[in-house]
């Protein structure tokens, strides 16, 4: 397991290079698409981030895929260079570490917004103005379902969490039931 | 002194009773020789007379011989010193006895002392055994109220220990109950109410 603060320095190296030459988000969404990738083709990923393999053999494959790639040449040789150092590995982390120095510097911050029930377009954008005003950032929500939540919604933001969920209104009353504050 | 007057009196009296047994003695030995004289006298003349004299003299020396013995003996010495002996055994006898008496006295006093001792000593054993029935009883006391107190405070704490299981199963319960019920009974209008009330909330920490 590559450590997060390897990660954070291969995404801040990469960063750096991007904001010089003004291009970190087409380096940040090459990186991405790239971790989809992996993600998606577990096989890929095994043959280029195991040392079973040569490293020679490994980036042969990994050429083979980047050849059919648009990348900038800078991401290419990134990618390159994590698998020369045996840090391919650590791609998902690093393109979220990455997403991370471009949220900040584009003032974006990232909303994981769960609810019980599908949300109404209009609730989702009063609910992401809502959570603007309060962050003072652009807000991306990432939507997601999880019917253990009975109604409501949950939102995570970074640390915060907000949860106005009737699961959470039912665990309060509990514990108000529980220390005998109803008696 | 008084010793030699005594001796000095038995002396007279010893020669007192002598010259009378000779004055008696004579007369009549006198007379028997007088009687028998004559007859002797046939026979033998004056011969038995100065037998008699010869036998008186006899007797006188005998007598002044005996008075001299007796004198010049140890026998003064011997009574004299029994009597000193006997008077010695009286004094002793009697210092035997006074000293008998004071051990008795003596004897008597520790007995009496014994006694108060005794007497003393079974008054602060029988204050000391009510003292410590007394200490015994309030210790039993105090040991049964801290049981009863221990027993009530076990009781209370028990009670409360139920108390809060029985609060923590009713909590669970009615939880569970309306968990099961708001999820059957929940619309989507519920949710959208719900949203609003949440992105109201928001609102209003900004």
């Amino acid at each position: 397991m590559i450590s997060s603060k390897i990660s954070r320095r291969y995404a801040k190296a990469l960063f750096g290079i991007g904001r010089e030459d003004g291009n970190y988000e087409t380096y940040g969404k090459c990186l991405e698409e790239f971790a989809r990738f992996c993600g998606e083709n577990e096989n890929f990923f095994k043959v280029i981030s195991s040392k079973i393999f040569s490293t020679e053999e490994r980036i042969r494959v990994l050429e083979a895929v980047l050849a059919k790639s648009d990348f900038p040449d800078v991401v290419k040789n990134f990618l390159r260079v994590l698998l020369d150092k045996d840090r391919i590995g650590a791609i998902s982390g690093i393109a979220q570490h990455y997403r991370k120095l471009t949220d900040e510097v584009s003032n974006i911050t990232r909303a994981n917004i769960i609810t019980a029930r599908p949300l109404k377009q209009e609730a989702l954008e009063e609910l992401k103005q809502g959570l603007e005003k309060l962050t003072g950032k652009t807000v991306v929500p990432d939507v997601s379902e999880d019917d253990s939540l009975i109604g409501g919604v949950v939102v995570k933001i970074g640390d915060m969490i907000l949860d106005g969920s009737v699961r959470a209104q039912l665990e309060g009353l509990k514990e108000s039931l529980k220390r005998g504050e109803y008696s | 002194m008084s010793r030699d007057k005594g001796l000095l009196r038995i002396y007279k009296k010893t020669l007192l009773i002598l010259g009378t047994l000779f004055l008696v003695w004579a007369p009549t030995a006198w007379l028997w020789a007088a009687e028998h004289g004559g007859e002797a006298a046939a026979h033998d003349g004056g011969a038995a007379t100065k037998d008699l004299i010869a036998r008186c003299i006899n007797f006188g020396l005998m007598v002044i011989i005996l008075f001299v013995v007796i004198r010049k003996s140890s026998m003064k010495d011997f009574f004299s010193s029994r009597r000193e002996s006997i008077r010695e055994k009286l004094d002793e006898l009697k210092k035997g006895k006074e000293l008998a008496e004071n051990k008795v006295k003596e004897l008597e006093q520790k007995l009496k002392a014994f006694e108060e001792e005794k007497k003393r000593i079974l008054e602060q054993f029988k204050a000391e055994g009510i003292a410590e029935k007394e200490r015994i009883i309030r210790e039993a006391k105090e040991r049964a109220k801290q049981i009863l107190e221990q027993a009530e405070f076990t009781i209370q704490r028990e009670m409360d220990a139920a108390r809060g299981r029985l609060r923590q199963e009713v909590a669970e319960l009615a939880t569970k109950k309306a968990e099961e019920m708001i999820s059957k009974e929940i619309t989507d209008k519920d949710q959208e109410h719900l949203v609003s009330e949440f992105i109201d909330r928001v609102e209003k920490l900004h």
